[in-house]
């Protein structure tokens, strides 16, 4: 089956893998019917008749590409696949996403939501959208890590992806179900901030880690918990539709007053922000892959560094407006940095190295095009017209002069 | 994401996954034309080819003598590659007079380390219409500058750049339809380094002076040591994957000022360097320079070269710098004698003083 497609890449050379190679139920498989954004799709014809529907330039469809083109040397498929989700902050959307990824891929996949359904958490995104998992036959539960099986009653799994924890107490009840349930594969959404600071980034797998660090102990205790496969993922900071915790908003709530964007000083800081699809595709090859993933850390995280004044440029174009940024010595001014702005102040930027090497992996995070979505978003659910209070910023403001 | 070249990129990026190719070991011996060859990467690479068995012709005016000695090998391996690598003596900017000199000869291989101009470059390509590869020495200082980093090879370049005649030369090489293959460096260094780099940071940390830093010392660059260079050269020789292609090649990390000096006194023995921070809009150094590297963030990826080539660099930054150490400054060697003057001015303004050994 020969496919004219066109689409844009991060990569051009990934382009040309072979993606003639692709069988009609993988391809049927990759490209699935999707609706978090409704912006015009189009369909594509393909000579086998299997009709898809997606945005050719979306990053959607690249992160399916993705999958697709790395996924023909899958080792496994038709995996059943338990996600163990956080209720809250920025890793939430991670499960959303992967749920989405590995029914794509054709698994079959159950999410259990830590604490329970009826709780006020679950107004918020994504869990507010969890009938698009519905739709695709995940299977949502809420429950207990102290008693995953509780949640999820009989079934049993060959992955369990443990994507709630920042500690063993909170993690080791999981493993520990998991062993005693002959689970295969278990993964873990750790955090690249465990990384020790060093003069040489990126923090690339194996650079040494904060050895007291919660993430750290749990790392320990998968790897030596005997499972035929583990992995661990070391996420940094995400965008993406359905995301629990802001991210870019912080940006976008002063760009769209005119108010002015305090940067602490000197502003050339460098970040990593992936889309989460970045993560979804990557743990989704993970666990189509699990002998070339086992043992494996890998950064989950985006292939490029913005910088905090860069970052301020990007979501200013997104949102077609001018920024003014005002850099402020945080500790000369006497202004708590972690309060006073969303990103850690200092260099903090790894780089997915184990994925590309390991899985083929490739990354399709384009900032510019994801913070344009968002933003259209931002407007979207009216939070331009919100009220919002600067008050730490009206303090720096005011310091700077 | 900036915009890249894609349409143009995409032909040539276009080909299949990850082949680790030709230790030079595996390749029937060539005849190399190198212009240059007697300074800093031509010296390493030089006598790699030559080891490896290849016929190796030095393209250079005679300024500096054709062969020295190293310190790194012993006078039975200087005397090996003094009596087989071969000279041509000449201009390159005398197009006719070396056309002259290197047609005819037979050359199979070009390895073009000093090239700046694509008018340069030219008259060898017609001078050897035979020629089976040229390979050329180019920059990273092409790539236009970015709020995204690192820089891939398949990103938008600066027709503006400081380097724009390397990139004339790559479009040039492009468009003649020769098997051609281009290196993109960011900073060199290693021993007998010309550029000073990592020898700036040497004399301040010998004579025991603070070193001056601008602005916040968190602006990330990227070093690479010249024999992990001259290992990616002598990885593309006659390797149809390079062919059509731009390498970054530097070291697999990236580092900020503020690391580069720490890293260079760990290298050199000398204690945790103090560093001083100034803001170079409040001076005027006239021609001079106050530091060695450009005042941005400035670094690349090297995963094509890696995925490619199967070539990944050996020496880490404080490896690489000790070796850089050992072999050159620590032995009592530099190219540039220690000038502090902007130093001063620097530390004058700031109130510093630099307490003088006795």
């Amino acid at each position: 089956m020969a496919l004219s497609l066109q689409f844009p890449v991060s990569t051009p050379r990934q382009a040309s893998l072979e993606i003639s190679k692709l069988t009609p139920g993988c391809l049927a498989s990759s490209f699935s019917l999707r609706s978090p954004s409704t912006s015009s799709l189009h369909s594509l014809g393909t000579s086998s008749g299997i009709a898809t529907a997606v945005k050719k330039s979306s990053r959607r469809w690249r992160a399916a590409k993705t999958v697709a083109m790395a996924a023909a040397a899958n080792e496994v498929s038709n995996r059943k696949v338990l996600i163990v989700n956080t209720n809250s902050g920025g890793h939430a959307v991670i499960g959303f996403w992967l749920a989405k990824d590995l029914v794509a891929a054709g698994h079959e996949v159950t999410v259990m939501t830590v604490g329970e359904e009826s709780s006020d958490k679950m107004k918020k995104p994504p869990f507010s959208r969890f009938s698009e998992l519905r739709d695709l036959g995940v299977s949502t539960v809420w429950g207990d890590p102290k008693d995953v099986g509780a949640a999820v009653g009989g079934k049993s799994f060959h992955a369990v992806l443990d994507n709630n924890g920042k500690d063993l107490d909170a993690v080791k009840p999981v493993v520990d179900w998991a062993k005693s349930q002959g689970v295969e594969q278990f993964l873990f959404i750790s955090s690249a901030g465990i990384y020790k600071t060093s003069d040489e980034p990126p923090h690339v797998e194996g650079d040494p880690v904060k050895v007291d660090a919660g993430h750290v102990g749990v790392e320990d205790y998968i790897s030596k918990s005997a499972f035929k496969f583990w992995s661990s993922f070391r996420p940094q900071y995400m965008t993406g539709s359905g995301n629990n915790k802001d991210c870019e908003e912080w940006f976008f709530d002063r760009i769209v007053r005119d108010k002015p964007v305090p940067i602490p000083s000197p502003g050339i800081q460098v970040t990593n922000i992936a889309h989460v699809s970045d993560l979804s595709s990557m743990i989704t090859l993970a666990i189509g892959k699990p002998s070339a993933s086992n043992a494996t850390i890998f950064n989950a995280v985006s292939d490029h560094a913005v910088t905090f004044d860069g970052l301020v440029r990007l979501c200013a174009r997104a949102a077609a407006k001018e920024a003014k940024i005002v850099h402020y010595d945080a500790k000369a001014l006497g202004i708590d940095a972690r309060k006073a702005f969303p990103f850690r102040n200092m260099h903090f930027y790894a780089e997915p190295r184990a994925a590309k090497e390991k899985l083929g992996w490739t990354s399709s995070t384009n900032l510019s095009e994801a913070l344009k979505e968002r933003y259209e978003e931002y407007i979207k659910i009216g939070r331009d017209k919100k009220d919002i209070k600067f008050e730490i910023d009206d303090t720096i403001l005011s310091k700077v002069g | 994401m900036q915009a890249t070249d894609r349409t143009r990129l995409r032909t040539q990026a276009v080909r299949r996954v990850s082949i680790v190719t030709t230790a030079s070991s595996d390749t029937p011996a060539k005849k190399i034309l190198m212009m240059g060859g007697t300074r800093f990467i031509g010296v390493y690479l030089a006598r790699l080819l030559v080891k490896a068995g290849h016929e190796v012709t030095l393209f250079t005016r005679g300024k500096t003598p054709v062969t020295q000695k190293i310190a790194s090998e012993t006078d039975q391996e200087y005397a090996e590659y003094s009596s087989k690598v071969k000279h041509i003596q000449g201009d390159r900017q005398d197009f006719d007079g070396m056309k002259s000199k290197i047609a005819s000869a037979g050359f199979e291989i070009v390895y073009d380390i000093n090239g700046r101009e694509a008018v340069e470059v030219e008259p060898i390509i017609d001078a050897i219409p035979s020629l089976k590869q040229y390979i050329y020495c180019s920059s990273a200082g092409v790539y236009l500058k970015s709020d995204l980093l690192p820089h891939f090879e398949v990103d938008a370049t600066d027709p503006k750049s400081r380097h724009k005649g390397k990139l004339d030369t790559e479009a040039l090489l492009q468009s003649k339809g020769v098997p051609w293959t281009s290196i993109r460096p960011v900073y060199i260094y290693g021993p007998l380094n010309y550029n000073p780099v990592e020898e700036w940071f040497f004399h301040r940390l010998k004579a025991g002076r603070p070193i001056p830093i601008p602005n916040s010392g968190l602006q990330i660059t990227q070093l690479g040591h010249v024999k992990d260079l001259a290992d990616a050269f002598v990885r593309v020789l006659d390797n149809p994957t390079a062919f059509g292609q731009v390498y970054n090649i530097s070291g697999a990390k990236y580092v900020t000022f503020a690391g580069i000096a720490r890293a260079c006194a760990k290298a050199g023995g000398f204690p945790t360097p103090e560093l001083v921070h100034y803001n170079p809009k409040d001076f005027d150094f006239g021609k001079k320079k106050s530091f060695p590297l450009r005042d941005q963030h400035f670094f690349t990826s090297i995963e094509k070269a890696k995925n490619d080539l199967g070539w990944s660099p050996k020496y880490g930054l404080v490896d690489g710098l000790t070796d850089s150490y050992n072999l050159d400054f620590g032995l009592g060697t530099f190219r540039k004698a220690a000038d502090f003057s902007t130093d001063d001015m620097i530390l004058e303004k700031l109130g510093i003083k630099v307490a003088v050994p006795a």
